[in-house]
């Protein structure tokens, strides 16, 4: 069990900092490729999710080192291994990460002890691959549990595996404390396309998707109106995209020029899970 | 589709693509002057032999891309080579044409289907999704490229019923004018090509095929942009690889 922890009033950003903006990749490739009733990975999915690892990744590293920002890879256990060099890179130019399950495992469908096995094995592929000790986790789809294990098992520093609030917030149990960093559907899983797993394979052989320009005004009015609430309060703006979305180019240049947009505005500023928790911290000391 | 029974509504707005579209499409790229590959199903030159002839005859590339829509990923070697084989024998013979590339129609490969291919006389492949480059792979009899390509851009993603349509008549515009000037901008650093995949039945109506006619001319803009087929992309790939060696 565990309880949450009052937030102190009023929470502040660093001065300056009027909207913080997390561009979080989800590097996950094709671990979560539908199945056939036999199995077997679909092989139309599985191809344009593989995408991610071998593309698009890289695509959108490149993005954010033109623009000088950082951001922070969630990464699967699997694909860390399967694709080192992507994460070895990203890590040498100081972005943050965070741990995605082991092969994007959907954990509410797991018990705990197999919940527990998988975030320990992740956890050491991060100490094997990166020779880091994994400060982060975002699950996929969160089990009951998820949130006891970490506190319990692990000495991680946030987690931003929920959906529930616009801002962080200080978890404690277990003798230990977490900072939940929530996220929100406003991520290109929503904006961009419908994947096709959990759902069927679908007779059309693609995902049902949107256009660049209804996702760059999607992303737009989101950052307006928190731009605008961050005149006078605390806001956050998590973006979420997937090495296999938005790393294809039609995706990855909406993603350039909602950053180039973005940094005209004063006081915003790109950061990365690990910084957000080192100014809210200062908040709860 | 509600139930699995062939539906006649669909299956009529599918045969849109044979009965015009495909013929609203050769018009267009005829008078853009694009050369563009074209993959078709054996059966359907042999129930529409007259436009497969036309977009031969237009020095545009002719490929397989099954012989009934087959699913080949859980087939057979021997089903699979004879869906190569009779795919092969059926555009052969209404156009006198040797085929040279190959599509699997859901985008699903066995793993057995460009050791089938390879060993049918075929150079190249366009049934995977995962890179931007092509890449060279070693088959039992030889090699063979793989051209990936993508279905973020492709028409029916945005125009395909039952879904609904998305982003207006400006969506296949919009989107692939971002996917193209996006490429271009790294074509600066290292080579790059676009593989747009149309359908017969989608951009072949009056409205987007009037936003593929406008997506050429902007894309001819650039006059170091080339529209090409995959034959030649597979025949520089091969050039290079024989030079590496």
């Amino acid at each position: 069990m565990w309880t949450e922890l009052a937030r102190p009033k009023p929470g502040r950003w660093p001065a300056g900092v009027r909207l913080p903006i997390i561009v979080s990749v989800h590097h996950q490739s094709e671990e979560a490729a539908v199945e056939f009733d036999d199995g077997r990975a679909d092989p139309f999915d599985y191809s344009e999710r593989q995408y991610g690892g071998r593309r698009g990744a890289w695509r959108l590293l490149d993005v954010m080192t033109k623009h000088n920002i950082l951001g922070t890879w969630i990464v699967c256990g699997a694909t860390l291994e399967k694709y080192p060099a992507i994460s070895r890179e990203a890590r040498k130019l100081k972005h943050s990460f965070g741990g995605h399950t082991y092969a994007h495992e959907m954990m509410c469908n797991y018990p705990p002890e197999e919940e527990l096995g998988l975030i320990r094995k992740t956890v050491s592929v991060f100490e094997d691959v990166l020779g880091e000790r994994l400060r982060g986790w975002r699950t996929c789809f969160a089990s009951h549990h998820t949130i006891d294990l970490l506190l319990e098992h692990f000495s991680f520093e946030w987690d931003a595996s929920l959906w529930n609030d616009d801002l962080p917030y200080m978890i404690e149990g277990h003798g230990n404390k977490l900072l939940e960093i929530p996220f929100s559907q406003y991520g290109d899983a929503a904006l961009a396309i419908q994947i096709t797993n959990p759902a069927p394979v679908n007779p059309f052989c693609t995902w049902h998707t949107n256009t660049p320009s209804f996702i760059a005004n999607a992303l737009r009015a989101q950052f307006n109106a928190l731009y605008e609430r961050g005149a006078n309060r605390p806001v956050l703006m998590p973006l979420s995209v997937h090495d296999f979305i938005f790393g294809r180019p039609s995706r990855a240049k909406v993603l350039d020029e909602f950053i180039a947009f973005a940094k005209e505005h004063e006081g915003v500023v790109f950061t990365t899970h690990d910084e957000v928790r080192s100014w809210c911290l200062k908040n709860y000391a | 589709m509600p139930g699995d029974r062939p539906n006649f509504m669909v299956g009529g707005a599918l045969e849109y693509g044979a009965r015009t579209g495909i013929w609203n499409i050769l018009e267009l790229l005829d008078k853009l002057n694009v050369k563009a590959t074209f993959m078709i199903c054996g059966i359907t030159a042999q129930k529409y032999p007259e436009s497969i002839k036309a977009a031969h005859a237009a020095g545009h590339e002719i490929a397989g891309m099954s012989f009934g829509f087959d699913r080949v990923r859980t087939m057979s070697f021997e089903r699979e080579r004879s869906v190569v084989t009779q795919t092969i024998k059926a555009l052969g013979d209404v156009c006198g044409v040797q085929i040279k590339g190959w599509r699997c129609p859901d985008y699903r490969v066995s793993d057995q289907t460009l050791d089938v291919l390879r060993e049918q006389g075929l150079t190249w492949d366009s049934s995977l999704l995962n890179d931007d480059y092509p890449c060279l792979f070693q088959c039992e009899t030889g090699s063979l490229i793989e051209i990936p390509f993508t279905t973020s851009t492709a028409d029916k993603t945005f125009i395909g019923y039952p879904y609904p349509q998305r982003g207006g008549p400006q969506a296949l515009f919009d989107v692939w004018n971002s996917e193209y000037e996006f490429l271009y901008g790294e074509a600066a650093q290292s080579s790059r090509y676009m593989m747009l995949s149309l359908q017969t039945w989608a951009v072949g109506r009056p409205a987007p095929l009037q936003a593929l006619g406008q997506f050429i001319k902007r894309a001819k803009r650039d006059n170091d942009t080339q529209f090409t087929r995959c034959s030649e992309i597979a025949e520089w790939c091969s050039n290079r690889v024989a030079k590496r060696n």
